[in-house]
């Protein structure tokens, strides 16, 4: 891995649960992120994948600073900035930046897309002087690919596809180092995700971004990233590079997330052999004792109601070598291909995990 | 053949003018089939399926043309009780956002039990008891206890388990899914499509499913139609149009789906955007987008050409897309 840009360190957090108006009593915790670590590369995109509710939303919005961690340590540049107020704070969110999901309520209907992309710079008015801001903006409409003539629109007037590009030109305003892009492509139709994901990565070589790139379409963040890790209720179960993950997981809970994840190819209905877990995920105020995912998971024993299993290379691989040794929290870690790999290009013709986007068409 | 659907003509007044949702689509399931509708938002997937339930809304929905033969009656020549008592009892719909779809101030037994109230004309007492039985079908733990409970004290995934309880509970022979697990989490998608498909062969139900997923199409279906600007694009066995996309936009699909070997590198995009269905261009719909579109395709309507005796490609070059 490259020198880290980013680095989280044990990051929680708990909202709390409060009983009583007066005195408010503090009753219990939706433990949404509940001690995550990982370090993000220069230049390097960082995939986080996760069902709802896995905490990884609020993973990106402490990283951008919407949120206070309860616990725990984001380093930027080697610098703790969980800690910083005032104007160092001010200067590490400038080169933090996000895209959101739902290009259409993250844009405000009522300014027309120069306003919104010349947004930042009211904030930061050191990076580009007043007058030459209609110009940087007009820039940054061409580098994502619209007309820089749409200036005086509004967001009503552009498709999902071109909104997503808007809200991708108000991150690149501020020329960021760091992206946190969160479901950027989920909301769009499938043949325009294609369009934005190319965008997204012509931008990383033009401007040498590094990405933390959040997603639960397992294909289109492999198709991305150069490093995954898959969350579950609250942590990372699971991180490597992307061919350890998809082609050696040894997570029960990233196997069976593979294997449900429909694949595009009729031929492969007969001879894949799919984990379906029992049961829902559990709820985030009421965490299950030692492993989280013990509760689904197909080889729970009793080990892993007691003792709590730690992000690290499993003892089983110790020593070894390959792809299989990664960090992995589960106690029985064993690798267990769930994807055929791909072979000739008539039968196998696509790969794994193809998964549309989170909403309807 | 259970349901053919024959030129069916769908479309919206607005306030900005006439939006052409459905422009000639001509599909059929047979009992035991299942049937992908594939298209993008605005394809008018959705809205044929809303016209053979008869839950259109009219105005400013109506329908301009074309037939849907159920068991050999037009269901649009029908009167308003006649298709009532066809609606839930012999076709059912399975709606993508189950919170929504359910009413929260009810229990789910209670709406459960509905179905069997009207269109059976049993007590409220037995009504329960098929509930029950119902949720157990569903697999849904402890139905007994929960029967009474509502629909918030339900997850995504046992609510678009309810929604099919409710779908399945007069036996119908026609199930209309319209997206059924585009909101759930894929361990739980996987849950609820092999529910859904392991009552579809022991019931023998035709299924149409709608869906924008090419995995879950691939999956399930034994036949697809692929829809684009409310017209059917391709419509073929699920193993051909895999193998070979015989239109261009089917093509295009497949292609923007990321391959491992094409890993670092650009993916396919088909360009720019769906039509605006109030002024879809002119000729082949896909024209502006088309990578082989030609003069022809600027002017004439491609017709659904017969590739094979199972298959049709409603474009002019459908003999080069299938080899190229």
């Amino acid at each position: 891995m490259p020198e880290p840009i980013l680095e989280v360190d044990g990051l929680v957090k708990h909202y709390p649960l409060t009983q009583g108006v007066l005195f408010k009593k503090q009753i219990g915790a939706v433990k949404a992120v509940d001690g995550v670590d990982f370090a993000l590369g220069r230049g390097e995109t960082l995939g986080i994948v996760g069902e709802s509710g896995c905490g990884k939303s609020t993973v990106a919005k402490m990283l951008v600073h919407l949120e206070r961690p309860t616990a725990g340590v984001i380093r930027y540049k080697g610098e703790d900035v969980t800690k910083l107020s005032g104007r160092a704070l001010k200067a590490v969110r400038r080169n933090i930046q996000m895209v959101f999901q739902d290009p259409y309520t993250s844009l405000n209907p009522r300014m027309t897309v120069g306003d919104i992309i010349g947004e930042p710079y009211e904030i930061h008015p050191e990076v580009a002087p007043k007058g030459d801001r209609r110009r940087r903006v007009q820039e940054l409409l061409d580098v994502v690919g619209l007309n820089p003539e749409y200036i005086n629109r509004y967001p009503h007037q552009f498709s999902g596809g071109q909104r997503q590009r808007i809200g991708i030109a108000r991150g690149l305003a501020l020329r960021p180092e760091v992206i946190v892009a969160d479901e950027p492509v989920s909301a769009l139709d499938v043949s325009v995700q294609a369009q934005v994901i190319n965008l997204l990565a012509g931008l990383q070589k033009e401007f040498d971004l590094s990405y933390v790139f959040i997603a639960h379409d397992l294909s289109i963040v492999r198709h991305i990233s150069d490093r995954v890790g898959v969350m579950y209720l609250g942590r990372i179960v699971e991180i490597g590079t992307d061919e350890q993950i998809y082609d050696h997981p040894t997570h029960p809970y990233t196997q069976a997330l593979l294997s449900a994840v429909p694949v595009p190819d009729p031929e492969a209905r007969e001879h894949r052999e799919r984990i379906i877990l029992a049961g829902d995920v559990p709820s985030p105020t009421n965490i299950p004792s030692g492993c989280r995912f013990r509760t689904r998971c197909f080889k729970a024993r009793e080990r892993c109601a007691q003792e709590v299993p730690l992000l690290a290379v499993p003892e089983a691989f110790r020593g070894a070598a390959g792809p299989a040794v990664h960090p992995s929290a589960c106690h029985f870690a064993e690798e267990k291909q769930v994807v055929p790999p791909e072979t000739d290009p008539g039968g196998d013709r696509f790969l794994p995990p193809a998964d549309g986007p989170g909403r309807s068409a | 053949m259970l349901l053919e659907v024959r030129d069916l003509h769908v479309e919206f007044r607005t306030r900005d003018g006439i939006a052409k949702a459905v422009n000639g689509v001509t599909y059929a399931v047979d009992e035991g089939e299942t049937l992908a509708v594939l298209g993008e938002s605005g394809s008018g997937k959705s809205v044929t399926a809303q016209a053979v339930m008869g839950i259109l809304d009219m105005p400013p929905g109506r329908i301009t043309g074309g037939e849907i033969l159920f068991k050999g009656r037009d269901l649009l020549t029908l009167k308003k009780d006649e298709r009532r008592a066809v609606r839930g009892a012999e076709m059912a719909m399975i709606f993508q956002d189950a919170l929504s779809s359910l009413n929260p101030v009810l229990s789910v037994g209670d709406q459960l039990g509905e179905m069997f109230v009207v269109h059976r004309g049993m007590s409220r007492k037995d009504a329960r008891a098929k509930a029950v039985e119902l949720m157990d079908r569903v697999r849904i733990p402890a139905a007994r206890e929960r029967v009474k409970q509502y629909p918030h004290q339900f997850s995504g995934g046992m609510r678009q388990r309810i929604m099919i309880a409710m779908a399945l509970a007069l036996e119908p022979a026609l199930i209309i899914a319209d997206e059924p697990t585009t909101a759930l989490d894929v361990t739980v998608q996987a849950q609820v499509m092999d529910l859904l498909a392991e009552l579809q062969r022991e019931y023998r139900m035709g299924l149409i499913l709608i869906t924008h997923d090419l995995g879950v199409v691939a999956d399930v279906a034994d036949r697809i139609a692929v829809m684009y600007a409310g017209r059917i694009v391709e419509s073929a066995p699920v193993h051909d149009i895999y193998k070979a996309p015989a239109h261009p936009y089917t093509r295009g699909l497949l292609d923007s789906i990321p391959r491992l070997d094409q890993k670092g590198q650009e993916l396919y995009a088909i360009k720019g955007l769906p039509p605006n269905l109030m002024r879809i261009p002119p000729g082949c719909p896909f024209h502006p987008r088309c990578p082989m579109a030609q003069d022809v395709c600027r002017t004439d309507v491609p017709p659904l050409y017969e590739v094979s005796g199972t298959r049709g490609s409603a474009c002019h070059f459908w003999r080069e897309c299938l080899h190229a």
